[in-house]
């Protein structure tokens, strides 16, 4: 069992079984996990905005990187009408990137490599998106699946096309999260046990070969988190300005 | 308490210093265009798996099978190539 490389991807229940209306609502390691990467976000900015002095401290030197950091990414992909949404945004990035450090951890668990995590936030995402451009231009936002100077003949299947597209957003915004921390996570625990099966004679090279992916996957786990949040952005853009 | 005076002038150069570093700029750049092309991929793909699964739902609604899943597994094809393409041309206008 400890060989499965699956094995780490198992959600389990902690503590008492909670049955409420018949939907299973234990504590499990998935929610221990959302929560600890919260409780850590909530304490690094709680001790980075605490004192705010001039010449910041350590956790004000990285709650500012943070701030600064997402205040760019959204100026410079969706402009400032999307200063609003900072918060989110701010918040989603944080969670994601936490939810990825945290799993980098040894015997720990990793919530983003579940499907059904990435594809709840990408949904309530595209679901957003969508309410705001609607919100933001009536119907006019129906504007975006009819790109122009196309054809009269070819519009219905051009629209089609890009219904398409536009549906596929949710998909690949979760998929490419959680395809990207589960194949890291199994590949780790792969090359982990072909170290113990080749012992010490012919164990060297894949520890090496683990090690450098421990290196790779601490990269991923933050381009992800990167990529996760950039994406909603440009999600927002389309949504917010309408002209493209 | 911290001489502001002091601080200020320091400051100054610092930020000089950092205006006249162009190698920060660019470990910026690299970083985002690693992300960028991190999710070339999945947009193909995904756009293929939405298109078959309309077509799916459709032909189980209209009893037509396998005719639209047919259909629309070449329109989510193109979709992911359109995807692809938007993808790249956003790339490229970044730089």
């Amino acid at each position: 069992m400890a060989t499965n490389p699956m094995h780490q991807f198992e959600v389990h229940r902690i503590g008492p079984e909670i049955k409420i209306a018949g939907i299973d609502l234990s504590f499990t390691n998935a929610s221990l996990f959302m929560l600890l990467s919260a409780t850590a976000i909530c304490i690094i900015l709680f001790l980075g905005t605490k004192e705010k002095k001039l010449i910041p401290g350590k956790f004000q030197l990285i709650a500012e990187i943070f701030y600064n950091f997402i205040a760019k990414m959204i100026s410079d992909t969706a402009g400032s009408k999307a200063k609003p949404y900072f918060p989110f945004i701010f918040s989603l990035f944080m969670f994601v990137l936490f939810c990825n450090m945290l799993g980098m951890l040894p015997y720990s668990f990793t919530v983003t490599s579940h499907i059904i995590v990435t594809l709840l936030m990408a949904i309530f995402i595209f679901i957003a998106v969508t309410v705001i451009g609607f919100l933001k231009h009536g119907f006019g936002y129906l504007k975006l699946f009819v790109p122009s100077g196309v054809p009269i003949f070819l519009l219905p299947l051009i629209t089609i096309i890009e219904i398409i597209s536009y549906l596929s957003r949710p998909v690949s915004l979760s998929v490419r999260l959680f395809a990207n921390m589960m194949a890291g996570h199994t590949m780790l625990k792969v090359f982990g046990g072909f170290v113990v099966s080749l012992g010490m004679l012919g164990g060297w090279l894949p520890l090496g070969f683990s090690v450098a992916l421990t290196g790779l996957e601490i990269l991923v786990a933050f381009l992800q988190a990167y990529v996760f949040a950039i994406l909603t952005c440009i999600y927002l853009n389309d949504a917010l300005n309408l002209h493209h | 308490m911290i001489d502001l005076k002091d601080f200020k002038t320091r400051l100054k150069i610092a930020k000089d210093k950092f205006k006249n570093d162009s190698i920060i700029t660019n470990n910026n750049e690299n970083g985002s265009f690693m992300g960028t092309a991190f999710k070339l991929g999945t947009e193909l793909v995904s756009a293929v798996l939405v298109g078959t699964i309309i077509g799916f739902i459709l032909d189980t609604w209209f009893d037509t099978k396998p005719w639209l899943i047919i259909l629309f597994f070449f329109l989510g094809s193109i979709a992911g190539i359109l995807n692809v393409i938007k993808a790249a041309n956003r790339m490229q206008k970044k730089d």
